[in-house]
């Protein structure tokens, strides 16, 4: 026999349960110095913005990418600031959300700020997104961003109509069956409010929220389809849907980019937000509360900072956007027409002037019920 | 015979010997057996891989809503939530269970030709047939399915050939009939192979005596070939069942969400909703559904007879 008893392994196990802890204290202090985690949108994990940081610095980076900012927020709330050095999310979660909750750190302001005086005019230092809620530390850095509205098929609407219209397009029965929806809850509620009329960065009160239920069940149940951004440019360019709810620059740039410049991100050319109907995303890269920091993570914001990093980020695989690095002149000429064509340059600025910032919706919570029991009543 | 004879008193004579070792030695139940010594491995595999993420899972449903109070708060109310008659969820249950069911009742039709011919006809070629069938699962689902959508899809393959004739393709992508469709598709191999497994258990002798003795190829098939495959047929139901009811690539990508199914419903209260919780209690309703389903099941299996033990 093998001479190993019942109190030979509880012996075993009780050693294991008293040296667990010491194992995990030895690896929270452990060096991290060659060691980078990101917790990012798609793009930042892709190998052409990493590999080059990898070698440049001999370091261990792994980057996980999720396509929703509350799965990537509920993370860190779950314990993982533990895990993670860098989280990129749209522009609120910063300021409004992860730094009251102590989730995120502040940056150095000496060493980041002069990096916003490179961007784009609107990034310009204080960037209000960039910024703590009072204003005294710098939260992150801004990078992609863009108008995210709509998209139509020009060849069945045109950009005049569309912008025109705004978002009263979906309101028009003839268009039932005809048009999507980009599987993107959180702005599917922002949208689902701007069809209703309202605006969604605000307090609904009952009469309102019946608005917003009557419209989730309208717009959902007349949607041809519900489903991601392949789905989308696929079912545009195939003809199943003349157009999609939910979309922009980042939804429709690959397709644009692969030959399709007939679709096209859509901006109303007003709306229930103080006048504007748009909504803009701006996403800000934050250094995470963990208890023992890779030094990387501020190493890693510096590098993609860079004129040709920033440039790779603007179309990493997936998706490409502009990025407000390009308020750099040595960033911007290594935009080719054809790339600039494919995020819509040519009207950038003014779509962006049309939108307001991505911001948190005060009801989300219920307002998410409905447009879920709305998916539902679809079938 | 006398072979058979002498292996058993062989056998007898050693369990008896084994049987007086361990009365002469008091100090073994103190011991771990040897049995339980091989299958601490698997133990402490199935404690870590599958116990512990299941009671984490049922710890959160009883935690506060939208909080990460696992293991500190209890409370009722994500199962309130869930039970309220206004909520809708139901019909997110209601499609999961009605999709897995339809699943397993066409694969059963469709798997059950194609078992037989692998167990019966194909010879030496039921090997390059099999591989055929298996050959797809190196393929990532997502990549079948939106494969398969563009079959579908308007000017895609059906429709763009059928146009060359002067005809066109039917309409049928991003309904609930393209979600079953796209599940029975990618659960066929989990019906097939246990259904051959089944139908190789029946003897041939068997109905080639019942052939004999008069019975009709009807009367083959209903009173001996399909109650002896019937240990393997019910695998590959029950598996096929356990998979189907938890798909929901399916009806994203072929169904164009026409039905939302219950893990979406769960997706979605971990991700956009961030309420792992109320996730938690939908996920935990779901295991103890297709728990209680799969149980019944298995009671009526002879897994002993299934691997050959007797």
């Amino acid at each position: 026999m093998t001479g190993i008893s019942k109190r030979d392994v509880l012996k075993i196990m009780g050693g294991a349960a008293l040296a667990g802890p010491f194992v995990n204290m030895q690896s929270a202090f452990a060096a991290r110095d060659k060691e980078l985690n990101i917790l990012c949108w798609e793009g930042y994990n892709s190998a052409q913005v990493l590999d080059p940081f990898r070698s440049e610095k001999s370091a261990n980076v792994k980057a996980e990418s999720l396509t929703n900012d509350p799965t990537m927020i509920n993370r860190l709330r779950a314990g993982e600031t533990k895990v993670w050095d860098l989280i990129n999310v749209n522009n609120p979660w910063a300021r409004k959300i992860m730094y009251p909750e102590g989730l995120i750190k502040p940056l150095p302001k000496d060493e980041f700020e002069p990096f916003f005086e490179k961007m784009l005019p609107q990034f310009k230092a204080p960037y209000r997104w960039a910024m703590s809620d009072d204003g005294k530390e710098l939260l992150g850095m801004a990078q992609r961003f863009g108008p995210y509205s709509f998209v139509v098929n020009t060849d069945k609407v045109s950009r005049k109509t569309a912008e025109e219209q705004g978002w009263e397009i979906f309101n028009d029965p003839s268009l039932k069956g005809k048009y999507g929806i980009l599987e993107s809850d959180d702005w599917n509620v922002f949208n689902i409010f701007l069809i209703a009329g309202l605006n969604p960065f605000k307090e609904h009160d009952a009469a309102e929220l019946e608005k917003f239920t009557e419209t989730a069940k309208r717009i959902f149940g007349g949607a041809k389809l519900v489903g991601d951004i392949a789905a989308m440019n696929q079912a545009l360019v195939s003809g199943e849907i003349d157009l999609h709810m939910t979309g922009g620059t980042y939804s429709v740039s690959p397709a644009r980019a692969d030959g399709h410049p007939n679709l096209r991100a859509v901006t109303p050319l007003k709306g229930p937000i103080d006048g504007k109907g748009g909504v803009a995303w701006i996403e800000i890269t934050s250094t995470v509360n963990n208890p023992n920091l890779s030094p990387l993570a501020t190493e890693f914001l510096k590098h993609v900072q860079d004129p040709a990093v920033a440039h790779t980020v603007a179309f990493a695989e997936g998706t490409f956007n502009p990025v407000a690095q390009m308020g750099n002149k040595a960033c911007f000429d290594l935009f080719t027409k054809e790339e600039l064509d494919a995020i819509q340059y040519d009207s950038l600025e003014e779509e962006m002037s049309r939108s307001a910032e991505y911001d948190i919706v005060p009801d989300y919570d219920k307002a998410l019920e409905i447009l879920t029991a709305a998916k539902r009543a679809k079938g | 015979m006398a072979d058979v004879t002498l292996n058993r008193s062989a056998a007898v004579e050693a369990a008896r010997g084994d049987a007086q070792g361990k009365a002469a030695n008091p100090a073994s139940p103190r011991k771990l057996s040897r049995g339980m010594l091989c299958s601490l491995p698997v133990l402490l595999t199935l404690l870590l891989g599958f116990v512990a993420p299941l009671a984490t899972v049922a710890a959160y449903a009883f935690a506060t809503p939208r909080s990460f109070d696992v293991f500190r708060s209890f409370t009722l109310e994500n199962f309130e939530t869930i039970f309220d008659p206004a909520n809708t969820v139901w019909t997110s249950f209601v499609w999961s269970l009605a999709l897995a069911t339809a699943t397993v009742v066409l694969l059963a039709i469709i798997a059950y030709p194609i078992a037989w011919g692998l167990a019966r006809v194909f010879g030496r070629w039921a090997g390059f047939v099999s591989v055929l069938f298996v050959f797809p699962l190196f393929v990532s689902e997502n990549v079948r399915l939106y494969g398969w959508s563009l079959f579908f899809i308007k000017n895609g393959v059906l429709d763009g050939a059928l146009k060359l004739i002067g005809m066109a393709g039917p309409d049928v992508l991003y309904t609930p009939g393209a979600t079953l469709f796209g599940m029975v598709y990618v659960y066929l191999p989990f019906m097939l192979f246990p259904m051959v497994l089944g139908l190789a258990m029946v003897p041939k002798e068997l109905v080639e005596a019942a052939r004999d003795l008069g019975a009709s190829r009807l009367m083959i098939w209903r009173e001996i070939e399909l109650p002896l495959a019937m240990p393997g047929i019910m695998i590959g139901m029950l598996l096929t069942f356990v998979l189907a009811v938890g798909a929901v690539a399916e009806s994203k990508i072929l169904g164009g969400q026409s039905v939302i199914v219950a893990t979406h419903d769960i997706e979605i209260a971990f991700t956009y909703a961030q309420n792992w919780p109320l996730g938690s209690a939908l996920a935990l309703i779901l295991t103890v559904i297709v728990g209680v389903l799969s149980l019944v099941a298995i009671s009526r299996l002879d897994l002993d007879r299934i691997l050959g033990r007797r």
